[in-house]
């Protein structure tokens, strides 16, 4: 007994330089290895995909970008899955920035799912790129009120009266559906408060994971139509629409790390109770 | 193409010396995060330059399709033009706008706000903050109130009534979950009541809202683990990605001259005298 209670004391002791190595190694093997742990789909992440399925034949929908690099690991497969699944069933996108990085993203998304997959859809009937601009919640409050006062151009400097898709879109009320995927402020919160809430025009997001315990308020009170949350989500989400993509190939890596790390919490746990025991003794 | 190659040279050094932190402070590490500290810092300036203040600031100033080049206002313009014509090119700014001449107000606001690097005029830029956080206090307001008050309220109220409610659901309303709510923002709410001594039952209560607490810390803990793995499964994806034959194996490359440089220092610094 006191040799496993030894060996859980000097675990507790252990560098942490050890502890980064083990988690580095078992993100890493399953990304060479696969195991093809099974997917299944959250509540939220299945109220995602019924409110997207749910909608009518070339829906008008608004996706808003509001990430960039640091964060493009956890959104951008999910809105590389679900911009797949709009357009295949016809829907006309719209997309913004509140993030100046979020504009690269959705070029990104532009040239490597719409342009590659869907060579039949074309920029300004079926989607368009209407940018960034700076403001945050006011950018949100000028969309509502009237989108063409704010976007006079869209990204590639074409003038939004010249846009087919932009004929009969006024304002926020204008559209069927809204996704933002977001990383932060301005994002999923603000669209809630100026947009969707005053509107009704209903909502779904999709966030990192660091932000779900504050958005999932919104979800669990029906203001917000699901939420798929960080790579995970994005892993359901791909599995319900029946087309696996980056966040699939991922979530081997994610669930075993997971697993890790839980343990080095419990291997921790006992050791400082270990230590407390062994010090109060002496 | 080489210009491609190049950049995945440059990514992969970059998050290799960044994760090099993890061995210890090192030279790579500071490269990386002054090169971050600084290209941020010009890619903000710039990016807010070209897509705010040049197009909605000036394009509402100047806009071309108001040009007359007859005017005194235009006049100051073609002045500007002649030292730059990058940002007033000839011919006013053609951004779609009209022209705003009440955007003179956050131009001086702004101008007031870079005073602030000068002692003696700094207090012209409280003027400029005064304005921005007046606007967003009143812009919040109703948002906060409405969404995050009354919304959530009258979402989580429970309908007795309702013959279909059931007494305990996962997601969504129940007996269960509404009971639950109430008691977690009650105690939770009186946990942060410090007018009075947290003792008896009220102190009961408030240690119950510290448990409610405590599972929320934990949920936030849970969703921000698995946020940083999934960066660094991104980040590994990448680096797999550029140890490809095409990238001429950048990865291991740059991996192998890490390490040895790393490995070197270490050793120079083992057989160094310590500073007394």
């Amino acid at each position: 007994m006191n040799g496993i209670l030894n060996f859980i004391s000097r675990i507790g002791q252990l560098d942490r330089r050890w502890i980064f190595l083990i988690i580095a190694l078992v993100v890493l093997i399953p990304l060479f290895f696969p195991l093809g742990l099974p997917i299944r789909a959250t509540e939220s992440t299945r109220l995602v995909w019924e409110t997207v399925e749910n909608l009518e034949p070339e829906s008008k929908v608004l996706l808003s970008l509001e990430y960039g690099p640091s964060t493009k690991p956890e959104l951008h497969p999910m809105v590389f899955a679900l911009v797949r699944r709009l357009l295949k069933n016809d829907h006309k996108i719209y997309m913004t920035c509140l993030w100046p990085d979020g504009q690269f993203m959705a070029e990104d998304l532009i040239e490597k799912v719409i342009e590659l997959e869907f060579p039949d859809k074309s920029y300004g009937e079926d989607y368009v790129l209407l940018g960034f601009r700076p403001g945050g919640e006011a950018v949100i409050k000028g969309i509502v009120s009237n989108i063409r006062k704010l976007y006079t151009v869209d990204a590639r400097n074409l003038s939004v009266d010249e846009i087919p898709m932009m004929e009969a879109v006024n304002q926020f009320k204008d559209f069927d559906f809204l996704f933002s995927a977001s990383a932060g402020f301005p994002g999923t919160v603000e669209w809630v408060q100026y947009a969707s809430d005053p509107t009704g025009v209903p909502m779904s997001t999709g966030t990192t994971s660091i932000q779900v315990n504050e958005v999932m308020p919104y979800v669990q009170g029906g203001q917000v139509k699901g939420i798929l949350a960080g790579m995970p989500g994005a892993a359901e989400y791909e599995a319900l629409i029946g087309v696996p993509g980056i966040g699939t190939s991922g979530m081997d890596a994610q669930s075993i790390a997971h697993v890790v790390i839980v343990l080095f919490i419990i291997f921790g746990n006992v050791a400082y109770f270990v230590e407390r025991k062994k010090a109060k003794k002496y | 193409m080489s210009g491609e190659i190049l950049g995945a040279w440059i990514a992969v050094f970059l998050t290799l010396a960044i994760f090099s932190y993890l061995y210890k402070d090192n030279a790579f590490y500071k490269i990386a995060e002054h090169i971050f500290v600084g290209i941020s810092a010009g890619y903000w300036t710039s990016m807010f330059f070209w897509t705010q203040i040049q197009p909605n600031l000036f394009g509402r100033l100047w806009p071309s399709k108001q040009y007359d080049a007859d005017s005194f206002w235009y006049g100051i313009y073609d002045a500007l033009s002649w030292i730059n014509t990058s940002i007033f090119p000839a011919g006013g700014i053609d951004k779609g706008h009209e022209m705003h001449l009440i955007y003179l107000l956050p131009f001086a606001l702004g101008i007031m706000m870079l005073l602030s690097v000068f002692d003696k005029l700094s207090w012209f830029a409280r003027w400029g903050i005064a304005y921005t956080v007046g606007m967003a206090a009143g812009l919040r307001a109703y948002g906060y109130l409405n969404s995050n008050v009354i919304a959530q309220v009258r979402n989580s109220t429970l309908n007795f009534s309702d013959p279909d409610l059931p007494f305990f659901a996962l997601i969504g309303n129940s007996y269960f979950n509404s009971i639950l709510l109430l008691v977690g923002t009650i105690s939770g709410l009186l946990y942060f009541y410090f007018s009075k001594e947290q003792k008896g039952v009220f102190g009961k209560v408030a240690r119950v809202g510290i448990y409610f607490l405590m599972v929320s810390f934990g949920a936030s803990f849970g969703f921000a683990v698995m946020g940083r793995i999934s960066l660094l499964i991104g980040r590994f994806v990448d680096l797999i990605t550029y140890n490809d034959a095409y990238y001429h194996h950048a990865t291991i490359w740059v991996l192998i001259l890490m390490v040895l440089a790393l490995g070197y220092s270490a050793f120079k610094e083992k057989g160094s005298p310590k500073p007394s």
